[in-house]
């Protein structure tokens, strides 16, 4: 029995298009692109700066729309409310307001996704905890270190609980040991039964954590590879992924 | 009821992004100053000393507070997208009418605050001179909160195709100049005729009427000031058409 298939990418374009003055720019981003992501995996997405990894994060978000085909998140439009309530969103380099503390910051997302009260209060103090962020909960933001403020965006992206988490370069910067703690922090993310999608430039990092990677090149879905894949290759995801972007070059 | 509570939070929000930014203290602070700092010219009118303060404190209130709107209305979205904090709201299940419900709520209250800081330094001084506000004083401060809910409503609205926060800033400058200039361009439509007559009337229905609003008058010898019915409506108008067409504008933004 296959598993069931959460979103749906079927043949969708994306260009970006920018008013000059005599005429409009235009930079295709996704061409064609269909993936599906089933439910309870760790998908990773691979590519090259423009290859349309943050394009994909978008659209499934409905921060954009598509200029031709269709998405689906959970069977229903990505731009509706009732898909976003499902799902959680970690943007590369997120900003909150330098003035709120981390509480503050989260329980203001937290109220956007619909938890008030008491529920919202434990829910926030369980994620604060989650992340490491718990001797800092009143600290404001502009004290917080670049590991520190991606604590704090993942802490956003799940303080709702969703069943599917979309991480746009969850590590990208970051020491070690912080490294360390926010891929136990997706780990164990996914062994609650939630989805997660991942982009990142490294790919040590999708290896360790993916059981699937998808490899973009030029807005395309070059290929598609299963862990055991890797595994049995010989210099394993790299050389697969070097190998592809070299072929559709 | 889920927008309306969405609007609540984004609103409340605002406020607390305004109140904490140093520039809301400044803007104050500095107010302060110059409302003390009318007692001068206030002594220096001897007989008059009261109406001056008067004047002079409910004036300063007016720019001090209208400068600190127009900058927070220009720079509310187009910040939260330059920081792409708009991404974690967004991503979220927050409608767009909602989330410019929200932010235009959000200022229309530090607004508010801000005004109502300054009315109460503004009071102390009066009271410390011995004197008693006049009995239109809290419907002038009143009065000054509606005529910046206007601008900051069209300000919200400019900012959202303009290419800089200078230019939302220029354009709301340049309506709060016009807007108080309404009876002068309605003297010139009646003398006009043609395509001038035309495009007078347009500027002059394109442009918030400030004059209805101005707290100055209430004091002085000026015609009586329109019904509240009229300036109920004027406001409300005023307020929802610029939101409206924010809506328009901001439905099918991409980020």
């Amino acid at each position: 029995m296959s598993a069931e298939k959460i979103v749906s990418f079927s043949d969708v374009y994306k260009t970006y298009r920018r008013p000059g003055l005599l005429r409009t720019f235009e930079a295709p981003a996704l061409d064609g692109l269909s993936l599906e992501l089933e439910r309870g995996e760790i998908a990773g997405l691979l590519g090259l700066n423009g290859a349309g990894k943050t394009t994909i994060m978008k659209l499934m978000t409905g921060l954009l729309f598509p200029d031709a085909g269709s998405i689906s998140v959970f069977g229903l439009p990505p731009s509706g409310m009732a898909a976003k309530n499902r799902i959680g969103f970690l943007p590369e380099l997120p900003y909150f307001h330098p003035s709120a503390t981390a509480s503050e910051a989260l329980a203001y997302y937290a109220g956007l996704s619909g938890l008030n009260g008491p529920a919202a209060r434990a829910r926030i103090d369980a994620v604060i905890g989650k992340v490491g962020l718990l001797p800092h909960a009143g600290k404001r933001v502009s004290e917080f270190s670049k590991g520190m403020m991606q604590r704090l965006g993942v802490a956003q992206a799940v303080v709702h609980d969703p069943e599917l988490l979309i991480l746009d370069e969850p590590v990208s910067g970051l020491d070690p040991l912080a490294i360390h703690e926010i891929r136990d922090l997706i780990s164990e993310f996914n062994g609650a039964g939630k989805t997660v999608f991942l982009s990142s430039h490294s790919i040590s990092e999708l290896e360790k954590l993916s059981g699937r990677v998808f490899i973009m090149v030029k807005g395309r879905l070059a290929k598609t590879i299963a862990r055991a894949q890797w595994e049995s290759t010989p210099g394993g995801l790299e050389e697969i992924f070097v190998g592809t972007v070299r072929a559709a070059a | 009821m889920r927008h309306f509570i969405s609007a609540w939070k984004i609103g409340g929000h605002s406020l607390r992004e305004n109140y904490k930014n140093k520039f809301f203290s400044l803007f104050i602070i500095f107010a302060g100053v110059l409302i003390y700092a009318s007692l001068l010219a206030g002594v220096m009118a001897v007989d008059e000393e009261a109406r001056m303060l008067t004047d002079t404190g409910l004036a300063l209130m007016e720019l001090m507070t209208l400068a600190y709107s127009v900058l927070a209305a220009a720079s509310a979205i187009t910040r939260e997208i330059e920081t792409k904090t708009i991404y974690l709201v967004f991503s979220r299940p927050v409608s767009r009418p909602a989330y410019l419900a929200g932010k235009a709520g959000g200022l229309y209250a530090a607004a508010a605050l801000m005004l109502g800081v300054m009315a109460l330094l503004h009071l102390s001084l009066i009271y410390s001179r011995g004197f008693t506000p006049p009995p239109f004083y809290l419907k002038a401060v009143f009065f000054i909160w509606c005529k910046i809910l206007m601008i900051s409503s069209v300000t919200l609205f400019v900012s959202l195709f303009t290419t800089s926060t200078f230019s939302a800033v220029s354009i709301a400058g340049i309506l709060w100049i016009l807007g108080h200039f309404t009876s002068e361009a309605k003297f010139l439509i009646a003398r006009s005729s043609g395509a001038a007559a035309l495009a007078l009337s347009a500027g002059a229905y394109l442009t918030p009427n400030f004059q209805l609003f101005n707290a100055r008058d209430l004091g002085a010898a000026a015609p009586p000031p329109a019904a509240p019915g009229f300036l109920a409506a004027y406001l409300l108008v005023w307020m929802a058409a610029p939101y409206l067409f924010s809506l328009a504008l901001f439905r099918k933004k991409e980020f």
